[in-house]
């Protein structure tokens, strides 16, 4: 099992007061699975992705990632995570500005300590595949908003993750641009076995994924497989 | 990693230029006066560092305790102390007497070359001083060389100028004083210009005239004494025999208490209680107060950059975020931030370099030093550099690098950091108020050090200073026979109004003192200084009599004149008292013939001594001369004219008692001047330094601005609503700085006698500079936030 989740809750004290945003959330996620998550806004798909990917610490629960206690986990641990098994996209790309798209991509590579004859190697690879060998050198605001997504994509998967964690990575682009990075998602998940986790409004969007996850005021509504 | 660091460190710095350029503008001016001070701070502690034996050379000193009276100080030693310290102490390896003099040099005609006559500064030393102090000597012994009598050594430059070629001056010979001719015996090399002995003419001590004196009782500060102690021997161990030394040869007892102390040969270019040969101490206070100048220089720099980080921080959590949850650690991140500011740093310690080259001239200029700095000079200076690197770079990058690596990258990635998350408003608002307290309390120091300046220069000091010149005079008795001639020749001249002869000037800083008896067979417990002058010195210097008759026209003793420090000192309340009293001083035996008003004899540090003036030929060593204000200068060239017809073998030296006095305060015009600079310099600092903050403060509250305006706000409303909060800031400022200004500022006037009292103009003035600096920066930057488009502002997000 790549991720079990038992009553994981998260709240906001205030005064008092308890604000739920999430409750009892108890799930399983394969290898391999493409899940996406949805619900109106508010939610908490947004903060359960989050908790996922470790950015945010639920107030109780239980949470394993590849047979590992989570909440136990120091730094250090997490970060070798980050390193070796998740990879993010964001809505907003978040492509650093000072970095070409190469170097942009070359980054999470340095962090792993991967040789440099081999970075090349593997960037060249991700380029070529995302059909960007050109645009190579030129920097983030020099792209449009589906290119830089993919940027952002290939900068997730050049570092070969076990699961990708998106959050609405179609939240910012035209429907064209989005098919096509909705399109990639699906290819890498057939032919690589990458597990996906998307977080979407879009009903098309999910379709796209094989299991569907719906939430609503913090509580898992629905959770469908999609044939 | 660290190659890409770089270019992302590089293409930041150029994405934010302005901050950039205001980061190493101010850094490195605050670097460059560092690297200043530091040079200096090496030169002056390089002093007498080159001796082989330094650590266990120590130099006799003198100094008299009185009761109820200051200390007294003297470089010198009794003349008879050296030979009965040699005698008396086993723990001393080696000791040498050394005697300062004047006088002409001449150097006979030779073939092609003029006779030369030059007046020197020139020394009589025991052979034992040059084993004392290892010299390289080019020629001859140190011991053989100056063990006879009528020898000199002579050091290279010294030789060449007199004889062409050093080796040509061997075996010949120089006259002194036109009197005696000293055969060269030997030649060694010129000491560095970072030494106390400025040796360039060494007569043998046994050529010395007085080298057998008895008397105890007289010091100069001409006869120094050395002593080497044999290894293993701490100078503690010498206060013992010291003080039974002191016991066996003091029987006399004079109004003060005599004592010696070993002065280590490190302290003699520090030690201002004690002169050296050279003429110049710096005190290791000065020393501390350019370094504490000058880390607050570098503080202020460094703040500027604190200040601008943590200020850009936000715009750089987006990239943090990123780079955690790609696997950064928090420690990669630190690096990365410090490896900016180290790049900024080595930016700005480059131009700093450029900066201090340029300045290094004026620098040279302003100390009067005789001597050059350099920046290449010396390998500390390079470890200097290093070590500011390193230090800047952790000072100024260590906090923003902190705060930045520690952003949570949910907040940071949905751009959710706040000003209040980087690093904190209120650091911020802090750092600027400690920057605002350093510039006022160096504005308020600057302006109450030109005012005691200008207080000084324009104090009156009871007699009158201008178009004055002082001729110095051969004293050897042929030359005495033609005094009067001289000044009758030169009260011939036009343009001359008074002549006088004297020893001194009113006011100078070589003294005579001497015990004295007033009205009684009892020395007083008190010393008076002497003056020597004649009837014509009250009119020349325009003296002022309050009791009595002035000096009546006479060559020889016929009474005293006192003044009222005098009179106070004995209790004596009405001067006319004092007149017909009988004062006894150095055998004579003469009544008080007038009281003169008080006149500073010295300078302005110091209070009036007491002091009596009468007539005495033959101490008599210039001649005041007073000359109409036009025309002084021929008028001078007319008198040189004179002197050499009239003393053909001597050398016509004469200064302008303004010029003299204005020597006195050398040290406090080189300190006016560098409080004038330095201040000006964090002024510059903290004005960039807010200019940054104010423009970055602008832009994030831009939306807000927007609002604002769309509400209804005017133009003048947003720009004041801008300054206030800066304007508390300087205002908090300045009530920390005042106290502290106060106890510096009260601590350098306590070192003069004669002072201003401290008003609160400075520290208003100094309050009214940075509130106004504050204001115009505030204004000047908010003007165009309070005028940039509003729809631009709100089309955001």
């Amino acid at each position: 099992m790549m991720i079990e989740l038992k009553n994981i809750e998260k709240y906001y004290a205030n005064k008092g007061v308890k604000s739920y945003i999430l409750r009892h959330v108890t799930t399983s996620i394969k290898q391999g699975e493409f899940v996406s998550i949805m619900g109106p806004s508010g939610a908490g798909k947004s903060t359960l992705l989050n908790i996922l990917g470790m950015l945010e610490e639920p107030t109780y629960g239980e949470y394993h990632f590849m047979g590992e206690d989570i909440t136990a986990m120091n730094e250090r641990k997490r970060i070798e995570l980050y390193r070796n098994h998740i990879g993010f996209v964001f809505q907003a790309y978040h492509l650093i500005d000072e970095m070409t798209v190469a170097e942009n991509i070359e980054a999470p590579l340095l962090y792993k300590k991967i040789p440099g004859a081999e970075r090349k190697s593997r960037i060249a690879d991700v380029l070529d595949r995302f059909n960007m060998v050109a645009k190579k050198d030129l920097f983030p605001n020099q792209l449009s908003g589906g290119q830089q997504q993919l940027v952002g994509i290939a900068r997730a998967l050049v570092a070969q993750p076990s699961i990708i964690l998106a959050d609405e990575p179609t939240g910012n682009l035209q429907s064209a641009q989005a098919e096509q990075i909705m399109d990639l998602f699906k290819k890498l998940n057939k032919e690589e076995n990458i597990t996906i986790l998307q977080v979407t409004h879009s009903e098309k969007n999910a379709l796209y994924g094989n299991r569907m996850l719906t939430i609503e005021d913090g509580v898992v509504k629905e959770d469908v497989q999609i044939k | 990693m660290f190659k890409l660091n770089l270019k992302i460190a590089l293409r930041n710095l150029w994405k934010y230029k302005g901050y950039t350029a205001i980061n190493i503008l101010g850094l490195s001016i605050g670097l460059a006066s560092c690297i200043l001070i530091f040079i200096f701070i090496r030169y002056q502690l390089s002093y007498d560092k080159d001796y082989t034996n330094g650590n266990r050379i120590y130099r006799v000193v003198s100094s008299w305790k009185y009761v109820g009276a200051s200390d007294f100080f003297s470089q010198g030693v009794p003349r008879p102390l050296a030979p009965a310290m040699r005698n008396d102490f086993s723990q001393l390896e080696k000791v040498a007497a050394i005697q300062q003099s004047e006088g002409i040099i001449k150097v006979h005609p030779r073939a092609g070359a003029a006779e030369i006559k030059v007046s020197e500064d020139v020394y009589y030393a025991e052979p034992s001083f040059f084993e004392i102090f290892d010299y390289q000597w080019l020629f001859g012994k140190p011991n053989s060389a100056l063990s006879e009598p009528n020898t000199v050594v002579l050091s290279e430059k010294t030789a060449n100028t007199y004889f062409g070629d050093w080796r040509k001056a061997l075996g010949n010979s120089i006259n002194f004083d036109n009197k005696t001719d000293f055969k060269v015996a030997g030649i060694f090399r010129d000491n560095p210009k970072n030494s106390s002995f400025p040796l360039k003419v060494v007569f043998s001590y046994a050529s010395y005239n007085d080298r057998n004196s008895k008397s105890w009782g007289a010091v100069s500060s001409g006869s120094e004494c050395y002593v080497l102690l044999k290894k293993g021997v701490t100078v503690d161990q010498l206060n013992a025999p010291l003080e039974s030394f002191i016991k066996k040869y003091y029987v006399d007892k004079g109004p003060g208490k005599e004592e010696h102390s070993f002065q280590p040969l490190s302290d003699i270019h520090h030690n201002a209680d004690y002169g050296n040969f050279e003429g110049s101490t710096t005190p290791y206070k000065q020393l501390i107060g350019l370094g504490v100048i000058g880390l607050f220089l570098l503080f202020t720099a460094c703040i500027n950059f604190v200040n601008l980080a943590t200020a850009q921080a936000i715009s750089r959590s987006k990239e943090v975020g990123v780079r955690k949850v790609m696997g950064s650690k928090r420690t990669q991140l630190i690096w990365q931030f410090l490896s900016e500011t180290s790049m900024i740093t080595l930016l700005a310690l480059l131009l700093a370099c450029v900066l201090t080259e340029l300045a290094i001239p004026a620098m040279e200029s302003l100390l009067n030093e005789n001597s050059t700095f350099s920046l290449f000079g010396h390998p500390i200076i390079f470890v200097f550099l290093l070590a500011m690197l390193v230090l800047v770079s952790f000072l100024a990058g260590l906090y923003p690098a902190m705060v930045m690596s520690g952003f949570s990258p949910v907040l940071a990635i949905k751009n959710k950091v706040s000003a209040a998350g980087a690093g904190g408003v209120g650091l911020r608002k802090t750092l600027v108020v400690v920057q605002f307290a350093i510039t006022a309390i160096l504005i308020v120091s600057t302006l109450v050090v030109i005012q005691q300046m200008s207080y000084i220069r324009n104090k009156s000091l009871g007699f009158n200073t201008e178009s004055i010149a002082m001729v110095s005079l051969p004293t050897d008795s042929l030359s005495q026979l033609k005094y009067n001639s001289f000044k009758e020749a030169i009260l011939g001249e036009t343009g001359v109004e008074r002549v006088s002869f004297c020893n001194e000037a009113p006011s100078s800083l070589s003294s005579r003192e001497m015990n004295f008896a007033y009205n009684s067979s009892k020395d007083a417990d008190f010393q008076v200084n002497l003056k020597f002058a004649d009837d014509e010195y009250f009119k020349t210097f325009g003296l002022k009599l309050i009791a009595g008759t002035p000096l009546p026209k006479s060559d020889t003793l016929k009474g005293f004149l006192v003044n009222e420090t005098l009179l106070k000192k004995l209790n004596v309340v009405h001067p006319n008292e004092a007149l017909g009293k009988i004062i006894r001083l150095n055998g004579h035996k003469n009544p008080i013939l007038g009281v003169v008003k008080d006149f500073n004899n010295t300078t302005l540090r110091e209070a009036i001594s007491p002091i009596v003036i009468f007539s005495s030929k033959n101490n008599y060593r210039r001649l005041a001369i007073k000359l109409e204000a036009k025309g002084m200068v021929a008028t001078m060239k007319a008198v040189e004219k004179i002197f050499n017809h009239t003393f053909p073998n001597d050398i016509y030296r004469s200064r302008f008692i303004d010029d003299q006095l204005k020597n006195y305060y050398h040290t406090e015009q080189v300190m006016g001047v560098l409080f004038k600079v330095f201040s000006g310099v964090v002024i510059f600092i903290s004005f960039i330094g807010l200019f940054g903050l104010i423009s970055f403060v602008a832009t994030q509250r831009t939306k807000e601005i927007a609002i604002r305006k769309v509400l209804g706000a005017s133009h003048l409303e947003l720009i004041k609503m801008l300054n206030s909060t800066f304007l508390w800031l300087v205002l908090i400022a300045n009530m920390i700085a005042w106290p502290i200004a106060y106890v510096f500022i009260s601590k350098w006037l306590s070192n003069f006698e004669y002072r201003i009292s401290l008003s609160a103009w400075p520290f208003a003035i100094a309050m009214f500079i940075s509130m106004l600096i504050t204001l115009l920066t505030v204004t000047l930057r908010s003007y165009k936030a309070a005028n940039a488009n509003t729809i631009d502002a709100l089309k955001y997000e």
